[in-house]
């Protein structure tokens, strides 16, 4: 009994050790959420809901070297945020396949699409937080295919490290929590702000100008 | 039937020892609480309240488990508290860092939304408590240095100590009436210590704990109690 004393010891010097070390290796994310269905009154037009490959499979890479190697996979958690959004401010929505000419009858198509992601860790930035950020673009068109216009969203997330500490699962966790909250800001600034887009407006005038002549 | 494991009396008597010890070996910590009152509070049994944390800066964020600790200790058989995600999905997505109102007056606009206002009377909210503010090591001094004796053994040497400092302040929001009632905020400050002869003994400084509970105290007994 006292000879396995010492090795113990060893061992969990070891193993501190390496999970001391194990905290400068990068991080790997594959982020999975979703939000809450957004409490606003929704706009009385239907529109088609069309997720490119950016919004199915977005994957973000990069070699920070000496902080190690970094991989966001957003992919397919995207479609069911944005979809829960959009059924919310719109009165129909329904998932098409090609922005011109859809075989349904609807009044628009959204199409939104990631342009860029960026991230920081708390050794860059000295702040202490794991921060996410996502460029967006939502391209909105006639039913006919006409490009109406394309709505910039950008989007935050910031994740304080201290609430990963050393037992709290470390940068992986850290960085999912700020994608997944520059996931529902996304979210939120949709639901604020793109009913009042003119692209949107347009739109909505559109449909009740048709209604009420006829 | 498998055989009764007897811990010897002197073993277990060795392991309840160093519990107390450690128990013991906890750093003194000051903390004091000041409170605001603004407005009259109050509230009923079917009513609730929510504790939650500024998000919107980039620099002092306050700490999930200090939100937490608070929401844990203020609620009781008298005073329901919502979970600030319960919340903040339930009013989605009108409490999120980028688009919750930073003051009351931005506040009193928010809650007049028709379709927020029915959901927070539907989930029975009356009290908002922001909590702002963070823990942080303010000094440290000396150093302790760990190295392998034979045998592989680690061994440890030395004495480090350092000082944290906790300050927190609740403003507290009155859904019913859209208004600021009151202001509390919770100072603590506590030196830890680690003197090392072989075995570092940590003797640890609750300063959040204390900072959390002081608030918490002073936070139910602002709720209940009128002006």
């Amino acid at each position: 009994m006292a000879a396995r004393i010492p090795r113990l010891l060893r061992s969990a010097s070891i193993a501190a050790l390496g999970l001391a070390l194990g905290g400068c290796g990068g991080a790997s994310v594959s982020v999975q959420t979703t939000v809450p269905t957004p409490l606003v009154e929704p706009i009385p037009i239907a529109v088609g809901l069309r997720f490119d490959d950016t919004m199915r499979q977005y994957v973000h890479e990069e070699d920070l070297e000496a902080l190690g190697k970094f991989r966001i996979e957003l992919g397919a958690t995207q479609v069911p945020v944005f979809e829960r959004v959009f059924a919310a401010l719109f009165a129909h929505t329904e998932r098409v396949e090609a922005v011109a000419a859809p075989a349904t009858q609807v009044d628009g198509i959204i199409a939104p699409s990631v342009e860029e992601l960026q991230f920081s860790i708390p050794e860059q930035t000295k702040s202490g937080f794991f921060e996410v950020w996502i460029k967006y673009k939502i391209d909105v068109y006639r039913p006919d295919g006409e490009l109406l216009g394309s709505w910039p969203l950008p989007a935050y997330g910031k994740s304080n490290a201290q609430n990963f500490g050393f037992m709290g699962g470390g940068p992986s966790e850290a960085l999912n929590d700020a994608a997944i909250w520059a996931l529902r800001d996304a979210a939120a600034h949709v639901a604020f702000y793109f009913p009042a887009a003119p692209e949107i407006q347009a739109l909505a005038a559109g449909t009740a100008a048709a209604e009420a002549s006829g | 039937m498998m055989p009764r494991r007897h811990i010897p009396r002197v073993r277990a008597l060795g392991v309840g020892v160093m519990l107390a010890t450690m128990a013991a070996l906890s750093g003194c910590v000051t903390a004091t609480v000041q409170e605001v009152r603004e407005a009259g509070t109050g509230i009923a049994a079917h009513e609730s309240i929510v504790v939650l944390g500024r998000k919107h800066k980039t620099r002092g964020e306050t700490e999930t488990d200090f939100v937490d600790c608070v929401s844990r200790q203020v609620g009781g058989e008298d005073l329901g508290v919502m979970s600030e995600q319960a919340f903040v999905d339930a009013t989605f997505p009108w409490f999120e860092p980028r688009t919750a109102p930073v003051d009351v007056r931005d506040f009193a606009e928010v809650i007049a939304q028709p379709l927020l206002a029915e959901r927070i009377r539907e989930i029975g909210v009356r009290y908002l408590v922001w909590i702002e503010g963070s823990t942080v090591r303010s000094s440290e001094t000396g150093t302790v240095n760990c190295t392998m004796v034979s045998g592989g053994i680690p061994a440890c040497f030395g004495f480090l100590s350092w000082e944290n400092d906790s300050n927190y302040e609740a403003s507290v929001w009155d859904a019913a009436q859209g208004i600021h009632v009151g202001r509390l905020s919770s100072e603590a400050v506590g030196t830890s210590f680690i003197p090392a002869l072989v075995v570092p003994i940590p003797i640890i400084a609750r300063v959040r704990q204390s900072a959390c509970a002081a608030l918490s105290d002073q936070l139910r007994t602002f709720l209940a109690s009128e002006a």
